[in-house]
Order: structure tokens, then C-alpha cells, then sequence
């Protein structure tokens, strides 16, 4: 074998890849180790302690049934809204489509501000939802809105127009067509938005902060209650809820991820 | 400059590109690196650019060994099939792009551009963008990149291939036309036999690695080393159990010394020239290409029995 | 066809409550003692700090996310090596971790009193969490694999011919990249590069943990809303709110200009 010279030589190769790895290592992986490492600190009894704590329980709870019907609510009507941005016409029409990414471009106590404004105590239409598990739901969705929306929207303006033609040629009728055609089509792109709005919603902070009102057992949220146990000099407690949050929302990710993938061999 | 291959090898995981492959190019000539897809020959012309590291062998050009060289020291020019075009560049940016890098001075590097977009008749392009350009016009700014810095040798990998059918021919002329002009060796890769018959003082034919045979486009198509280059170079049809071209078969319409009986089966006009197809005695089937002229007067028709006899070739 | 009236009127109700009509709510209640009040609330020592901080912020974490996005993107996209999916993998952790994780993630490893290497920095005298550095470590890992995910496809998409054209021609490998391969994913990474800004604007639980909420001091535009809506001054609070929320429209109008152009070479 002689060494002769490499294809698009690139030297620094070698140096990136470590300066890449390095730089993710001090700022996000040696972190999350640490977080790891802590919530075993105390051993695994102190682990369990700590997350089947009734406040605990609650938060965890309270935290893991909004973003399921979170994710639920958001499928649907992001499915809808991507729907209606890629096949429907309206003045304005640009301006919706850009709107829809405003929650991830607000800052999330904004977010809870602004819930705050419409659905709290000075509410104009007289709703009032503040310091409810209902606020939970409405911050969370505020939040989680644009990712199924965003996922779908590429695969509608992708779907080939000819197939749903062809289905109403052979008698279909449009709601046929949709259910039967369009649907199946847009599926992997739901559940890996879904996937991601999941991820995002159990891990959420900032929007619930001001409108929940945080009272523990009844509308506290996961994060907050971790927030609480650092606050309240107790970093073993944290560190073990973390964990447990982490390893949920992993899963979830990689299982929808997965599940995507599968729905999309279907299509090939 | 000359180009020395000698006793490359080459393989991507399980494939084997290159088996032992040695060639010589010579200074200045225009040469064709032929052969079906997979066979090699863009492997070959890519280890000559150091595009791909050889396994084993060695690559010398001018003289000088140049197998651990790296592209950007080998100043050898290359021509992709599709383009690669700086699309974000001007034309004139694109054609400057070499010289550019070797830091030249404004003014010589806007003569240089100038000079070599009449070369390849775009001027009048100089500040337009790769996208605003047809696929023949793009392939034309390629060759006055690769050859703005004076290369000691030009690559071209299927230049013509990502193109239309009549596009491709006035290139091939054009092509031609350039070398003439330029005298740079050039080694294109190809896989359409006509056009390396039409275009290259030289051809070799690679298949699976291996070159099968080196040769004018005359010796190719007259003393093919092989069954492999008959085929691949000119038509062939079968009979007495050998290939023979099918021009070379001789029609008669009385037996005679060495010929074969056959029938008539089906004659198609193809312009200028007839094919004649027929059946021989042992249900074997081949096939006759004649001009016009002669088949009128052999006044051939479906179902004559014939006499062929394969003509030697002067 | 009615049905498609109805599924119009339904997605854009869906909007308005949720999204159109909270945020308008927000202007129209930070103006609610008038402008004057409004732009004092927002001018205040505090306040001027707060938002001095959060440019702070993202004048430090945006460029280096940047940086680090361009090489891992090369890294992935390019390169052969052992663990190059878990790479790829790992770069969307921060996508999975509540903010209040890594704040203690951060405080953990930074912490001046039982950090893993946040002792060692107390004993140099310097302060990682509860100071500028730790807040600025907490926005980087918030917005870490915008650039990567962006820059990624963009790419795959070039190719590596003109590379290759431009190694014929002569030019070096960082010739290549500056003349070449940067110019060609330019959108890709412009686009990163706002979703970054935008995602490090916006940072608020991690900053809860790792920056002490010093007013005047360790506070950022976020943390300021927070903490002005805590003292019962509304207005302060929606007033900054709506400072933040035309820095969300800024972002918004940048990502549709320049997400079209993420075709284009």
C-alpha cells in the first residue's frame, strides 16, 4: 500500500473533530454528567426518595399529562393550520405563516406574560384560568404550536398532487381522499413533530412561571419543582427529578423518531 | 507533458476499480480513456489528478513522480461532468478563480479571463452567474477555468454527458478545434464510442479495471484485440461463428467460395444505409449493413436466399 | 366548497386566541399608563442593564455557537470517523433538557463551592456561576445545534465537486473553505445563526439557576420581566415584554426572508 496523497485534503480534520468535541463536552456533556453523578450521590434509595416524594409525584404527573394532551391537541390542529397555510388562499396569508414560528422566537416569560394578559385575573373576555391546571395546558400549547405545524408543511407542499387526483378518477370522495391518501402520507411528519412538542413541553419553564402560579401538588410543573429543590440547597433531590425528566424526554424522542422513520419505509 | 501510469490499483471496499493498470500518454496528444460505466476509467483519471489515492502504483507526469503530489500541487486542469461551478462566482470570478489564488495582479488576471472567455466564445458573459448560463455554456466556462491557469495537462471526466444530444456534438467538434489550438495533453473519459472515435488521436479501452486494448480509433475498430473492444467500438454481428463488423460481410447472389447460404428475413432502410437481416441454415440469425445503393442494386427483397461472405478488410 | 371556509375559520381562530390576541394584549397594556411610563420603565438603570446584558449575551454565545456549528456540520457531513452518528446525536441533547436542567447541570460542574472544576476557578478568583461567564455557558448550551442542524443539509446539498474544482485550480484547504465552501452554505448558516440568536434572546430557566438575579448586575432583559412582574410593577414588565417581543418580530422577519434563500447556493 503506498501512501499517496488524500482526496480533498483537509488537515485541520482531525483538529476540528477534537476542538468540536471538546467545546461540546464543557458546555453540555460533562454537565449533564454531573447531573447524573449527582442524583446518585446519596445512593439509589436517596434516588427513589426523591422522585416518589408526593410533591414530587404531583409535578411529574401534572407535567407528563399536559404534554400528552398538549401533543395530542397540537397534532390535530397543526395538521390543521399546515393545512390550511399550504392549501388555502387569504390575504395576509404570509403574515399568519410567519407568525406561527412567534413562539419560538418569544422569549418563554413573555409567553407567560402574555397568557397572562388574555387568560388572568384582568382578563378582557372575563376568562380567568391563572393559577389552574388549565393554564398549564394553555402555556404548553402556546409553546409546543409550532412544531407539528412546521413539520407538516414541507410534506403538504411536497405531496403529489396526482395521487389524490387519481383517487377521486376511481370515485373518492374528498374526505375519502384525505383520510385514505393525504393522511398516511402526512403521518411520519406528525409523529416526528409530535416527538419534538413532547420533548419540548415536559422540559418547559419560563411560560409557566407567572401564570400557573406554581402551587405545589396542584399546578406545579416538573421543571419548577426541580427549580424549587436547587433553590430550597437541595441538589440531590433535583439532580434525581432531572434525571427522570431527561430520560422521558430522550425516550420519547427516540421513539417517535423511530416510529417516523418506520412510517416513512412505508412510503418508499 | 507526458503522463506515466504505471501499475495502478485501486479498490473501494469489496470493488476492484483499478487492477494493474500501466498506460503512457503522450505530450500534447488528445487522448480517450473508453469504456462501459463502472469500468474504471474515471477512477483512472482521477488518481492522474490526485483527486483518488492510488492503492499501489505510480503516477508520473512530465517526467516527474507525482503520486504523493495533492491536487493543488500537480497543476493538472479538470473539467467535471456536471460543471462544478462556483455558483456563487461570476463567470469572470469563476475563470479568474486559479489565478486568483496564486495572488496575480488585477490587470493581468482580467487579460487572462478576457483572453480565455473569447477562447470559448463567452465573451459578453463575464458577469453573468453559472445558473444564467446553458448547460453547454457552463461546461464551456469550466475548460477556460481549468485552463486559465496554463495546466500541464487537462482531465476532462464525461464533459459532454450531462448534456443534449446536439449540444454534444458541436461540443466535440469545439473540443477537437481547442486542442488544435492549445496543444495541452488532454485525456477525456467517455463512455459513448462514437465520441472517442470521432474526437482522440488515441483510445484506451478499460472494462473492469483493465485496460483491454490501446489504439487509433482506426486500429480499434479494425484489429480489435478482443470480443470485449469489437463490441464495444464498432456494431458487430455473428457469423460462421465469428464477429465480424457488419459492413464487412459481402452479399451475393450466387454461391460461392467460402460463402454462406441464408434467407432473407426483413430489410429496414435506415437513410443512407440498409440492414438487412436473415436467417442462416442453423436457425442461427444475423444481420447485413449495406448502402442504399447496392442493396438497389442486388435488388434485395424479403425472402431472397443470399450468399454471405465476410469481406477482408484492406 | 364550505368545508373549506370552516377549516379556515377554525385554524385562524385557533391562532388569535392562542397566539394573535395574548401577544397585542401585551402592547396594549404596556402603553396602559401611557408611552411616557412605558419608555421610563424601560430606561431605568435596571433596565438599561438588563437588556445591555442580554446583547452581552448573544454577542458572546451567537459567534461561538456559530463557530462550533460550522465545524461540527464539516465534521458530520465530511469526515469518516467511529462515532460520527453518536456525534450527530448528541448535538441535539440541549433539544431534549428543560433550561432548569441545565442551569443545574451548569451549577454543578461551575458552582464555586462543590463545582467539579468550579473550585478550582473560585480559588483563580474567578466566578463562573452567578456571574457573566456561567450565564454565558447557560446561553450557549441552550442554543447549541442551530447552526449544526441548519448548516447540515445545506451542505450534503453542494456536494463536494466544486471543492474538488477549486483543489485542481490550486487553492489550500482553507483557501477552499473561505473562497468556496462558506460562500456556498452562507443561507444555511445565516438562518442558524438567527434561530441562535433568537433561542439566546429568549433564555430564561437556565438563567433563573446560574445567574443569582442580581438587579442591576446578573439580570437579563428576561430576568428583569420576571422580576419587575414579581414587585407588582405591570408596566415595567409588559413594557420590557414588548421591547422583547419587537426583537422576536425582528427575528421572525429575518427567518422569512432569509429561510427561502436556504435553496439557494
Amino acid at each position: 500500500m503506498s501512501r499517496g496523497p488524500r482526496a480533498v485534503p483537509i488537515p485541520g480534520a482531525a483538529l476540528g473533530r477534537g476542538v468540536v468535541i471538546a467545546y461540546l463536552s464543557i458546555v453540555a456533556l460533562i454537565p449533564l454528567a454531573a447531573v447524573l453523578f449527582k442524583s446518585l450521590e446519596n445512593g439509589t434509595d436517596a434516588f427513589w426518595d426523591a422522585v416518589s416524594s408526593p410533591q414530587a409525584v404531583a409535578a411529574l404527573k401534572l407535567t407528563l399529562i399536559a404534554s400528552v394532551i398538549v401533543v395530542l391537541i397540537n397534532a390535530v390542529f397543526g395538521t390543521l393550520i399546515a393545512w390550511v397555510l399550504v392549501r388555502d388562499e387569504f390575504p395576509g396569508k404570509n403574515v399568519v405563516n410567519a407568525l406561527i414560528d412567534l413562539p419560538f422566537a418569544l422569549p418563554t416569560i413573555v409567553a407567560s406574560l402574555t397568557l397572562l394578559a388574555f387568560y388572568g385575573p384582568d382578563s378582557p373576555v372575563g376568562v380567568n384560568i391563572a393559577y389552574t391546571r388549565v393554564a398549564v395546558v394553555a402555556a404548553l400549547l402556546f409553546v409546543t404550536l409550532p412544531f407539528v405545524v412546521r413539520a407538516v408543511q414541507p410534506v403538504l407542499l411536497e405531496l403529489d398532487r396526482e395521487m389524490e387526483q387519481a383517487a377521486e378518477s376511481l370515485g373518492a370522495s374528498r374526505t375519502t381522499v384525505f383520510r385514505r391518501i393525504i393522511l398516511p402520507n402526512l403521518t411520519p411528519a406528525v409523529i416526528a413533530g409530535a416527538g419534538l412538542a413532547f420533548a419540548r413541553a415536559v422540559g418547559e419553564f419560563g411560560s409557566l412561571v407567572l401564570i400557573t402560579g406554581n402551587l405545589p401538588n396542584k399546578t406545579e410543573a416538573a421543571s419548577y419543582f426541580i427549580f424549587s429543590r436547587v433553590e430550597s440547597d437541595d441538589p440531590v433531590g433535583a439532580a434525581a427529578v432531572s434525571v427522570v425528566l431527561l430520560i422521558v424526554a430522550l425516550v420519547v424522542l427516540l421513539f417517535f423518531g423511530w416510529l417516523s422513520k418506520r412510517a416513512l419505509r412505508h412510503e418508499e | 507533458m507526458s503522463i506515466v501510469v504505471d501499475s495502478v490499483s485501486k479498490r473501494f471496499g469489496d470493488f476492484v476499480a483499478l487492477d494493474d493498470v500501466s498506460l503512457e500518454v503522450r505530450d500534447g496528444s488528445l487522448t480517450a480513456l473508453l469504456g462501459p460505466s463502472g469500468g474504471g476509467k474515471s477512477t483512472l483519471l482521477r488518481v492522474i489528478a490526485g483527486l483518488e489515492a492510488p492503492d499501489s502504483g505510480t503516477v508520473s507526469i512530465g517526467g516527474e513522480d507525482a503520486t504523493q503530489q495533492p491536487p493543488q500541487r500537480r497543476n493538472v486542469g479538470f473539467v467535471f461532468q456536471h460543471y462544478a461551478a462556483f455558483k456563487h462566482m461570476t463567470v469572470a470570478k469563476n475563470v479568474a478563480f486559479g489565478l486568483t489564488i496564486r495572488k496575480r495582479s488585477t490587470e493581468e488576471i482580467d487579460e487572462r479571463v478576457d483572453e480565455l472567455l473569447k477562447l470559448v466564445h463567452l465573451d459578453g458573459f463575464a458577469h453573468r452567474y453559472p445558473s444564467q448560463l446553458s448547460g453547454g455554456q457552463r461546461q464551456r466556462m469550466a475548460l477556460a477555468r481549468a485552463l486559465a491557469v496554463q495546466p500541464r495537462v487537462l482531465l476532462l471526466d464525461e464533459p459532454f454527458g450531462a448534456l443534449d444530444a446536439t449540444v454534444r456534438k458541436e461540443l466535440r467538434a469545439w473540443l477537437r478545434r481547442l486542442h488544435d489550438e492549445v496543444h495541452v495533453t488532454t485525456v477525456f473519459v467517455t463512455h459513448d464510442q462514437e465520441e472517442a472515435m470521432e474526437v482522440a488521436e488515441q483510445i484506451v479501452v478499460l472494462n473492469d479495471g483493465k485496460i483491454e486494448q490501446v489504439g487509433s480509433p482506426k486500429e480499434l475498430y479494425e484489429q480489435p484485440a478482443n470480443d470485449f473492444v469489437m463490441g464495444f467500438v464498432g456494431p458487430v454481428s455473428e457469423l460462421s461463428g465469428r464477429w465480424v463488423r457488419p459492413h464487412d460481410v459481402e452479399i451475393k447472389r450466387e454461391p460461392a467460395d467460402g460463402a454462406q447460404e441464408a434467407m432473407i428475413d426483413r430489410i429496414v432502410h435506415l437513410g443512407f444505409e440498409v440492414r438487412v437481416e436473415l436467417s442462416l441454415g442453423d436457425g442461427e440469425r444475423t444481420w447485413v449493413q449495406i448502402t442504399k445503393s447496392h442493396a438497389q442494386e442486388l435488388e434485395l427483397t424479403a425472402g431472397d436466399i443470399v450468399w454471405l461472405r465476410v469481406a477482408v478488410p484492406v | 366548497m364550505k368545508s373549506k371556509y370552516a377549516l379556515r375559520f377554525v385554524a385562524l381562530g385557533y391562532l388569535a386566541l392562542l397566539l394573535g390576541i395574548p401577544v397585542a394584549l401585551v402592547f396594549v397594556n404596556a402603553f396602559q399608563d401611557g408611552i411616557a411610563a412605558a419608555w421610563d420603565a424601560v430606561t431605568t438603570p435596571e433596565a438599561q442593564h438588563a437588556f445591555y446584558l442580554t446583547l452581552v449575551m448573544v454577542a458572546v454565545a451567537v459567534p461561538l455557537n456559530t463557530i462550533f456549528g460550522v465545524l461540527a456540520a464539516l465534521a458530520i457531513v465530511r469526515q469518516r470517523f467511529r462515532g460520527r452518528a453518536l456525534l450527530n446525536a448528541l448535538i441535539d441533547l440541549p433539544f431534549a433538557v428543560s433550561p432548569v436542567v441545565v442551569g443545574l447541570a451548569l451549577l454543578l460542574v461551575y458552582g464555586s463551592r462543590d463545582g467539579w472544576v468550579g473550585q478550582w476557578f473560585a480559588d483563580q478568583g474567578i466566578q463562573i456561576i452567578f456571574s457573566t461567564p456561567g450565564m454565558i455557558l447557560a446561553t450557549m448550551f441552550v442554543s447549541l445545534p442551530f447552526v449544526v442542524r441548519e448548516t447540515i443539509p445545506v451542505l450534503r446539498e453542494i456536494g463536494t465537486e466544486q471543492e474538488q474544482a477549486a483543489a485542481t485550480l490550486g487553492a489550500g484547504p482553507l483557501q477552499t473553505f473561505f473562497r468556496v465552501t462558506l460562500p456556498a452554505i452562507r443561507w444555511g448558516v445565516a438562518y442558524g445563526v438567527v434561530l441562535t440568536t433568537a433561542r439566546a434572546l429568549g433564555e430564561f430557566g437556565a438563567l433563573s439557576i446560574v445567574s443569582g438575579k442580581l438587579s442591576g448586575e446578573t439580570e437579563t432583559a428576561t430576568l428583569f420581566v420576571e422580576n419587575r412582574f414579581q414587585r407588582f410593577d405591570e408596566t415595567g414588565a409588559y413594557a420590557a415584554s414588548v421591547v422583547l417581543a419587537l426583537m422576536a418580530l425582528v427575528t421572525l422577519l429575518a427567518m422569512t426572508v432569509i429561510k427561502p434563500k436556504e435553496g439557494q447556493t
